[in-house]
């Protein structure tokens, strides 16, 4: 490969962990904890530097396997985090949000992609981007608000919750759903012009339509008298089922029928 | 959660009651689908869909508005019916997104139509139930109209409309599939999945020529005896071009030279030729183990065999790049008269007299040298239904966002 992606990756995890630490040590302390945010913005930094390297000796974004999404995941997930903690003073979540984007480089580390330039033409398209970018950002955002329900989980046992908790995983869940939605509708219209079709019940389609639904579910359940930790349970959970429509959905009996495999050897 | 106190069927009916109700009409559908023998539904055609949709919206709004207060007619409309509704069609789509559809299979799903769930009687119901839930939420959020409900009203009338003439209109859309070789005309073409049933078009299309770029193609190493394809080590697809070199136990290829298209001369020595005749050809330098004389590698295509070199017991191959465009010029007659000029390509396709016309595909045993086009030509006259009710659920969902946005923190 061009570019070290072993470096890149291992830099990446060194900065969010020591970041980790640093933050976990600091307690009151104003100094070591901008330390801390500076080694974790720094871990993320190092991964979009890195991303946009691969774009360019790539000639294409690095858009189309699974590995190269989670590059994205890494990248991002961590900064959500950060911004939770910006804006709602609540600092727990971005250390499960750093644990989640080094999971994540592993899985990478540990199955080396293959450095191919090649994009085919249905993927040529001004859609390509905001479609999976949106996607991503939504994953992203709905993979925070389930680590919020795990969490809220757990607090709620040990009789430590707060309603200011669950509000996190509520908006993380809302914001995260209308990224969904935006990339469920972009992808539709760009089924038009690349198959002829917006809806065809592919089963990447169909996925990310029962995830959609899952989530919609959510915000009605979350209108409706439901218990709190019935809700926190539902996020924790939900995410399972937009991890088969990421991913998941490869290794099922209907994949082979599937158009949106662009794995390729 | 209904209160433990509250007994079935006692007033106001909350989640247990939809619960059961959407599983009765999932169950009622399979019931039916059953007893047909497994045959799904069948949609009417324009108008008698047209005017049953009309008759649904009409119906929907009488009743939310005639019978707003009467309990049974708020639950019909209501966030318990409405979310096991939602449940309801994530189970049904779960079916379809774990059986195969359109496979064969067990007799017996076949027959509840497992393998073909999106055009089932359950999914059907269970989406008109659905519809008749949402208008009526849609009627209550409407009228009177505020503006603090115009997120819930954009979303919500965004998605029954996408929904009703995505489903309803499904029984206009023509697909049919248009084969032309280069230099011909047609006016005819395949219904899509109907077999060889062949209808005429509207309007006629010439192809004056069909071209395919590829990208570079690659170098591999080829094991006979595991039938293997092998990347040479590396965790990068090798593009040939001049000055490109692989190294792989102790075996080190360079390529000396390129030529993207040519045929083999008098003498086997390759000599330029233009793209639609060639193919093409890299002279390589093998050194370390399995060093032989400078030899020439070719992909091989019709007529020409592939050139390749034996590496000890492995052989170095190269393998024709995958195709990075491919288009037709084509011209399209109207049967009136009006006539376009068109170059057609994935994902561009091009609108002509209600059409949508489509680069398909080609003869891929041919590859870069097939003459033969697949166009694909398609008339949805219910897109712009779709579309609307897409651009309103994402308006709708933009206000959601900044109002998430905004109203960040607790809820008390």
């Amino acid at each position: 490969m061009i570019i070290d992606f072993t470096a890149a990756a291992y830099l990446s995890i060194a900065f969010w962990a020591s970041g980790s630490l640093l933050g976990i040590a600091a307690r009151g302390n104003s100094i070591m904890k901008n330390a801390a945010t500076g080694l974790n913005l720094g871990g993320s930094i190092i991964m979009i530097a890195f991303i946009a390297m691969y774009w360019s000796a790539l000639e294409r974004p690095p858009l189309r396997t699974l590995g190269e999404t989670r590059l994205w995941y890494a990248a991002l997930i961590p900064l959500v985090g950060l911004l939770v903690e910006q804006r709602w003073n609540i600092s727990w979540l971005k250390y499960y949000c750093m644990a989640l984007a080094g999971f994540f480089l592993s899985i990478n580390l540990m199955h080396p992609e293959v450095f191919d330039k090649a994009l085919m033409p249905a993927l040529q398209s001004p859609w390509f981007i905001p479609h999976v970018v949106v996607y991503l950002v939504g994953y992203v955002l709905l993979a925070a608000s389930s680590v919020a329900g795990w969490h809220n989980i757990l607090l709620t046992w040990r009789k430590k919750n707060t309603l200011q908790n669950d509000a996190i995983g509520h908006y993380l869940a809302l914001l995260g759903f209308v990224f969904l939605t935006f990339g469920l509708v972009f992808g539709a219209l760009w089924a038009k012009d690349a198959w002829g079709n917006y809806w065809s019940w592919d089963p990447k389609e169909t996925w990310a339509f029962i995830a959609w639904l899952i989530y919609l579910g959510y915000l009605h359940a979350s209108s409706w008298k439901v218990r709190r930790l019935n809700l926190q349970w539902y996020l924790a959970l939900a995410f399972l089922v937009l991890l088969v429509s990421w991913f998941g959905v490869n290794y099922l009996p209907t994949a082979a029928n599937s158009v949106h495999t662009y794995q390729q050897s | 959660m209904a209160p433990h106190h509250r007994k079935w069927f006692q007033a106001p009916w909350e989640f247990r009651e939809a619960a059961l109700m959407a599983i009765m009409t999932a169950a009622f559908g399979f019931a039916i689908q059953y007893a047909l023998g497994g045959q799904g539904i069948t949609l009417p055609a324009w108008p008698l869909n047209g005017v049953i949709l009309t008759l649904l919206a009409l119906a929907t709004t009488a009743l939310g508005l005639s019978f707003r207060n009467r309990p049974p007619v708020q639950w019909l409309g209501g966030i318990p019916l409405g979310l096991s509704l939602i449940l309801s069609l994530a189970v049904l789509s779960f079916i379809g997104g774990m059986v195969p559809q359109g496979a064969e299979g067990n007799p017996a799903a076949v027959r509840l139509g497992l393998y073909s769930i999106f055009s089932s009687w359950p999914f059907a119901l269970t989406v008109a139930l659905f519809l008749v839930n949402l208008g009526l939420s849609l009627v209550w959020k409407t009228v009177p109209f505020s503006p603090k409900n115009l997120q819930f009203i954009l979303f919500h009338a965004g998605f029954w409309i996408a929904l009703a003439c995505g489903i309803f209109g499904s029984s206009d859309l023509q697909r049919l599939i248009v084969p032309v070789y280069e230099g011909r005309s047609t006016s005819r073409g395949l219904v899509s999945g109907g077999g060889r049933e062949v209808r005429d078009l509207p309007f006629s299309v010439k192809l004056h020529d069909f071209s395919i770029e590829e990208y570079p193609p690659q170098l591999m190493f080829y094991d006979p005896e595991s039938d293997r394809f092998i990347m040479a080590g590396t965790q990068a697809v090798t593009e040939v071009r001049k000055g490109t070199t692989i190294s792989w136990k102790g075996t080190r290829v360079e390529v000396t030279e390129f030529m993207d298209s040519a045929m083999p001369g008098p003498d086997g020595i390759p000599i330029t030729a233009p793209p639609s005749a060639g193919i093409p050809y890299a002279k390589v330098r093998i050194t370390g183990s399995g060093e032989q004389p400078d030899t020439w590698l070719s992909t091989g295509g019709p007529g020409m065999r592939p050139y390749v070199a034996g590496i000890e017991s492995q052989i170095l191959i190269m393998v024709p790049g995958s195709p990075k465009s491919y288009r037709s010029a084509v011209t399209i007659q109207a049967e009136g008269g009006r006539s376009l000029e068109a170059a057609l390509e994935v994902n561009k396709p091009v609108n002509f007299e209600g059409w949508k016309i489509y680069q398909m595909g080609y003869d891929e045993e041919s590859g870069r040298f097939s003459t033969l086009s697949l166009i694909e030509a398609i008339r949805d006259p219910w897109l712009p239904g779709v579309y609307l009710g897409f651009f309103m659920i994402l308006a709708g969902n933009t206000l959601f966002f900044w109002n998430g946005i905004k109203r960040s923190g607790v809820e008390a």
